[in-house]
């Protein structure tokens, strides 16, 4: 039921929790949901500020061996966390949970889903995806924000321990995402020594690229280190600026490339390795580039040499290895429009697939609308999925009068008639303001028996998946986080 | 060229250019009169969209009268330069508004075009522009003129002192023009209508001024504004013009109806060249004014402000010193209210100098139309903020003669000091002279008739 | 001779012979047809059957731009008419026709009525407030907050009383918002009134009406709740926004602040239809608080 507030506004508290392949932390922030219409009767919500409250420290990503994570150790990891930055669990009212990277690769991905979702009340929770990573990185790092009020396409590189994940803004929204295997810790040194502890399997195919011969346990040159990280440092170049990669860079891409219909014009780079892009550092011994245990100082150094090289100057990101975080924190967070016709108890729902039947515009007739929705839903639905709930994605009716929506409203409701009896809630996103006569009209010709989301002025594209949080504001708005599943989109 | 128009899915559909170049019209009464006007807001506008995409050469091929049947047609495009009009007829009226109000386009630029355009194409190009385009573009078109004074020169304004007598008597008419000089007013010309028509007044009061104006030793023009026939018989029996000065219309038949048509502007222009006792080379003065034709009924259904535009056209080739409208004389009939007498000063001033005339305007009314001195005082104020050669000038306002109402001394000496501008400069050296004028403003001499009586 | 003389001739022959066969005298005749037929003109250009379209200010018109993309994001922000160059100091052609366009639509809608065809298809009777004619009524705003006396007697003959909701369509400054927001918003409030179970009276149209016309009204039929969709003052081409006044029991005392009040209904606003399901929300919040207006926001 929706209630009219004067000045309308409410303060959240929500948490952002980053599990990656090297490193885990969590980001606390405080968020102010305003009215942004407040004379209207008819409320428009909008994230009007962002402040945060606490930055945890850096932990290592506690694992066992390479191959499982320590589900358990992370759970302390936040508990502890909660802890010093004063925090309940209680009083946290939204936020995301997102695994990224090689950790989202491993088996215990599951495991850590059940582990933290206590920690975030009704939280979204994220699975990885590396298009996600690079959205959300792109998002913290301040390159979407830089291309929209710059007018200028950006792309972020994340670089991180395991992969590097880049995202392409256009005006504040992902233009494309691409992922390759190449992070700071692909290979790993005793500290402040020259002998390789770990070569992980892009590592290996680096270093068999270049012929040459090392192993764990053996000792390495600087120039060697060098090579190697120029290579690397290459290969992510290759991605921005050939796009249709081939060689080493290819076998390394773990997404796609990227499309080739648009023309980058500025360069960010973020992650762990960020602070070494953007320093004076130079590798000056082996000694001093293991002080880590790891490539990232001289892979940094290698990026900056590599774009310099190539004549391409970047542009220094607002947040470097904090990028990741930060955007599960605050950017995962959408807050639908201010019409939603929703039954209460149904929500939060996980990991939503989203379809989007009418790439060419919804038809004018019921019939016709039917048609190409049944069609989509079976597509969907023969490739197995039949657990997940399914949200048909629209643009916007055919035209905004009532006779339209009406039939749309029929449409939708004879295509999914099977859908429905399987006591799947029936989940509307759909981009023009309608959200609220669709919403009526449908639940007129489903009656009472089924569970309605109509939820308007939110864009979701084909291949998104979405979770849809509990109400806030008094029911007003729901939080929906937009996000890519990892592999959905495998080379 | 297209002649159909879609407004809010309304379409119009227009037959003629001059249709079009009537609907296009500001509300006139005098073309509702008619019946051409726009018979509503949404064709008003389909007509200047059309407008603002005719090319000038269809313009051009569709004369609103046709050659063969009007001497004002004939005139204008025997008199137009062809090589100029060759290498513009390609634009459309609504470029043409857009060359006139670019930063780069002066006014020597738009004197220049104006002798390759028609007046039907002046007339269109007005009617697409706003009233505030009109002021800034009048602003920059500044054509010089020379009699016995210089008229246009930047940053001056000139006037008329106009001291008509209901009976003619010549010392209320001194009187009068007394007064006037008091004020600063006069320097364009000193121009008495004779309520007699007749040669012996004319050369009399002609006569009287030109004394007069010697023996103070007055830098400008007398003139008395019978019918040119007559001023022209008063020459010949010896009396000083300087300019003679004729009312002349945007047709033939007005013309005829006036009873002036070409060749005897030509005499007259001859005349003046030869016995005229101004320096020159402009020795002529013309008045003008919307819906004069209407009036006659010897409009041939064209609307009256292209009309008025082609008096300029047949105006230009006299190369007059001096052109005025006298718009709101007639009546409500042809131009209704205040604010039609506003919108036709400013159309007329903007087509006048566009022809290259050295334009005045006489923003008057009369009693029998909804107007009042404070609409006057508007229309002034923006012709000379659009820089209007001259205005009138009649005792408060009132001419008791003609029995209507026009601008005042008082009103020529205010639109100087508001806008900063001062006499031609011939006769400013005479005020300061006459210690009436002392860095272009009145003295407190100033308004005290008898100092000629001192 | 001449075409235009040649032609003549020919109309004139060819009248005068028809003429003749009706039997009507063909001097005087004559005299007429030839005072049309020497101002009439013929057109020599080849005229085009093309219509020529209203300037579209939705793009710019900026000549080589410092930056294409800032310029389309900038239009899309709002419909102010913003990034459509100058001419010299001044506006654009194509600008200042658009506004005149703009400007004689709105006119347009303030000055027309409702049509009787409109009314009909909407199923809606209508009635009369007291100013007389649309002069009166926007220059005596009283006159159109009072019901003629032959509109009282209409709506009590034709309405039921005791209702729940009251829904009055009034035309107000802009018939034209009339006319394009009802057909969407209509069905869509008596949808959902009547889903929620919400007693609904007959729905009607008043003409020459203010908004305090609803006072009347509600006191009339005893209604809980009227609501009122009334046309905005027409801005420049936007002569189609329309506002919904909702009020819980009015009576000689309401003041304005008993009211609530949604504006900006328009397809470029919120679209009817969608302020159509927003509204019968509201209703069904002031029929459980028992309030409007400022009483409604505190409850």
């Amino acid at each position: 039921m929706i209630h009219i507030g004067e000045a309308g506004h409410q303060k959240i508290i929500s948490v952002g929790i980053d599990i990656g392949t090297t490193t885990t932390q969590l980001v606390m922030s405080r968020l102010t949901i305003k009215n942004s219409s407040p004379g209207a009767v008819i409320p428009k919500m909008d994230i009007t500020d962002k402040e945060i409250l606490y930055r945890s420290n850096i932990h290592i990503t506690p694992i066992n061996e390479h191959l499982l994570i320590d589900a358990h150790q992370v759970k302390k990891i936040i508990e502890a966390e909660y802890k010093l930055a004063g925090v309940k669990k209680e009083a946290v009212e939204t936020g995301a949970v997102i695994i990224t990277g090689e950790t989202a690769k491993k088996g215990n991905a599951k495991n850590i889903l059940e582990a933290t979702a206590g920690f975030a009340g009704d939280f979204v929770v994220a699975t990885a995806g590396v298009n996600l990573e690079s959205i959300l990185a792109g998002k913290g790092s301040g390159a979407a924000k830089y291309s929209k009020e710059n007018h200028k396409i950006v792309a972020n590189i994340d670089v991180g321990g395991g992969t590097s994940n880049i995202g392409v803004f256009k005006g504040g929204r992902t233009l494309d995402t691409a992922c390759i295997n190449i992070g700071g810790h692909l290979i790993e040194l005793e500290k402040h020594s020259d002998k390789i502890t770990y070569i992980s399997d892009p590592a290996r195919l680096v270093i068999n690229d270049m012929g040459l011969q090392l192993g764990v346990g053996e000792r390495v040159t600087q120039s060697q280190l060098i090579q190697i990280s120029k290579k690397m440092a290459e290969a992510i170049l290759e991605t921005i600026t050939k796009r249709k990669v081939a060689g080493l860079a290819q076998q390394l891409m773990m997404t796609p490339p990227l499309k080739e219909d648009y023309k980058i014009e500025k360069v960010m780079i973020s992650g762990g390795v960020a602070d070494y892009v953007y320093s004076d550092y130079r590798p000056v011994s082996v000694t001093d580039i293991t002080k880590y245990g790891d490539m990232g100082p001289i892979l940094g150094w290698a990026i900056q040499e590599a774009f310099k090289k190539e004549g391409i100057q970047l542009a220094k990101p607002a947040e470097t290895i904090r990028a990741t975080v930060i955007g599960a924190g605050i950017h995962s967070l959408e807050i639908s429009g201010s019409t939603i016709h929703v039954n209460s108890g149904t929500l939060p729902l996980r990991n939503i697939t989203v379809i989007s039947p009418f790439p060419e515009g919804v038809p004018e007739k019921a019939a016709d609308i039917a048609k190409l929705l049944k069609n989509q839903v079976d597509r969907i639905t023969v490739q197995d999925i039949t657990e997940q709930n399914l949200a048909i994605a629209l643009k916007e009716p055919y035209d905004m009068s009532f006779n339209s929506v009406n039939e749309l409203a029929h449409g939708i409701f004879e295509a999914m008639e099977e859908y429905i009896t399987q006591k799947k809630p029936l989940i509307i996103v759909i981009e023009a303001d309608c959200g609220k006569v669709l919403g009526q009209c449908l639940s007129i010709i489903a009656k009472a028996s089924n569970e309605l989301i109509c939820i308007d002025q939110i864009q979701v594209d084909e291949g998104d998946y979405i979770d849809i949080g509990k109400p806030v504001m008094g029911g007003r708005v729901v939080p929906v986080v937009v996000k890519t599943l990892v592999f959905e989109k495998a080379k | 060229m297209k002649l159909k128009a879609n407004i809010y899915n309304n379409v119009f559909t227009f037959k003629t250019v001059k249709e079009v170049l009537a609907k296009a019209n500001e509300e006139k009464s005098g073309d509702i009169l008619v019946g051409i006007a726009a018979g509503s807001s949404s064709e008003r506008v389909a007509a200047k969209l059309v407008l603002s995409r005719m090319s000038l050469e269809d313009i051009y091929e569709n004369p609103v009268i046709p050659y063969e049947e009007d001497e004002v047609t004939r005139l204008i495009y025997d008199t137009l330069n062809t090589s100029i009009y060759n290498k513009i007829k390609g634009k459309t009226v609504g470029e043409l508004r857009e060359y006139i109000l670019d930063l780069e386009t002066t006014g020597e630029d738009l004197l220049h075009i104006s002798r390759g355009l028609t007046s039907e194409m002046i007339a269109a190009v007005a009617k697409i522009m706003s009233n505030m385009d009109l002021v800034y573009a009048s602003k920059k078109i500044r054509p010089y003129a020379h009699c016995n004074t210089t008229i246009g020169v930047s940053g001056t304004l000139a006037f008329r002192n106009q001291p008509n007598h209901p009976t003619d008597d010549i010392n209320g008419i001194i009187a009068s023009m007394k007064e006037g000089l008091t004020f600063g007013s006069g320097d364009a010309v000193i121009g008495i209508n004779p309520v007699e028509d007749n040669a012996e007044n004319t050369a009399y009061m002609l006569k009287t001024v030109k004394e007069f104006m010697e023996k103070w030793e007055i830098p400008t023009q007398n003139c008395v504004l019978a019918h040119v026939s007559t001023q022209m018989k008063a020459m010949e029996k010896g009396a000083p013009v300087d300019l003679l000065f004729q009312s002349i219309a945007g047709t033939q038949k007005t013309n005829e109806a006036f009873g002036v048509d070409a060749a005897l502007l030509d005499d007259a222009l001859a005349l003046a060249i030869l016995q005229g006792t101004g320096t020159g080379p402009n020795v002529m003065y013309f008045e003008t004014g919307q819906g004069s034709e209407v009036s006659l009924n010897a409009h041939c259904g064209v609307d009256e402000m292209t009309l008025e535009s082609r008096t300029y056209g047949f105006g230009r080739k006299y190369r007059p010193f001096m052109v005025n409208n006298v718009s709101g004389f007639i009546g409500p009939e042809t131009i209704y209210d205040g604010r039609e007498v506003i919108r036709a000063d400013l159309e007329d001033l903007f087509m006048g100098k566009f022809h290259g005339l050295p334009m005045g305007i006489a923003p008057c009314y009369t009693n029998h139309m909804k107007a009042d001195q404070n609409d006057q005082e508007i229309g002034s104020m923006l012709c000379a903020m659009a820089g209007a050669y001259f205005f009138m000038g009649v005792p408060g306002g009132d001419d008791v003669m003609l029995n209507y109402q026009d601008t005042s001394y008082h009103d020529d000496a205010t639109l100087r000091e508001i806008l900063g501008l001062r006499p031609l400069p011939e006769f400013e050296k005479w005020l300061e002279k006459m210690g009436l004028m002392e860095n272009g403003r009145l003295t407190k001499k100033a308004g005290d008739p008898s100092i000629f009586d001192k | 001779m001449t075409v235009s003389n040649e032609m003549e001739k020919a109309i004139i022959e060819s009248v005068l012979q028809e003429l003749s066969k009706r039997g009507v005298n063909p001097a005087a005749a004559v005299e007429e047809k030839v005072k049309n037929v020497v101002t009439q003109e013929k057109t020599s250009s080849e005229v085009s059957d093309e219509i020529i379209d209203m300037p579209d200010i939705t793009k710019h018109w900026i000549p080589e731009p410092a930056n294409e993309e800032a310029l389309e994001a900038m239009k899309k922000s709002t419909n102010a008419r913003i990034g459509l160059y100058r001419a010299g100091t001044r506006q654009k052609t194509d600008s200042l026709i658009r506004f005149l366009a703009d400007h004689a639509v709105a006119r347009d809608a303030v000055f027309m009525d409702v049509s009787d065809e409109f009314l009909q298809k909407m199923n809606l009777f209508g009635v009369s407030c007291v100013a007389a004619d649309k002069e009166e009524f926007l220059t005596k705003p009283n006159l159109g907050m009072k019901l003629s006396d032959e509109a009282v007697q209409t709506i009590k003959e034709k309405c039921e009383s005791n209702i729940q909701v009251q829904i009055v369509i009034v035309d107000g400054l802009s018939s034209t918002a009339i006319e394009r927001n009802i057909p969407d918003i209509l069905p869509a409030l008596t949808q959902g009134l009547k889903a929620a179970g919400i007693k609904v009276g007959t729905p009607f149209f008043v003409k020459n009406g203010r908004v305090r016309v609803m006072d009347q009204i509600g006191m009339l039929l005893n209604a809980e709740v009227v609501l009122e969709l009334v046309g905005e003052r027409p801005g420049l081409g936007t002569a189609e926004s329309m506002s919904a006044y909702l009020i819980y029991k009015p009576s000689e005392k309401t003041v304005e602040a008993d009211r609530t009040m949604i504006s900006n209904i328009h397809r470029r606003g919120t679209p009817p239809a969608e302020a159509g399901a927003q509204i019968v929300d509201l209703v069904k919040q002031m029929l459980d608080k028992k309030a409007s207006g400022i009483k409604l926001n505190k409850a």
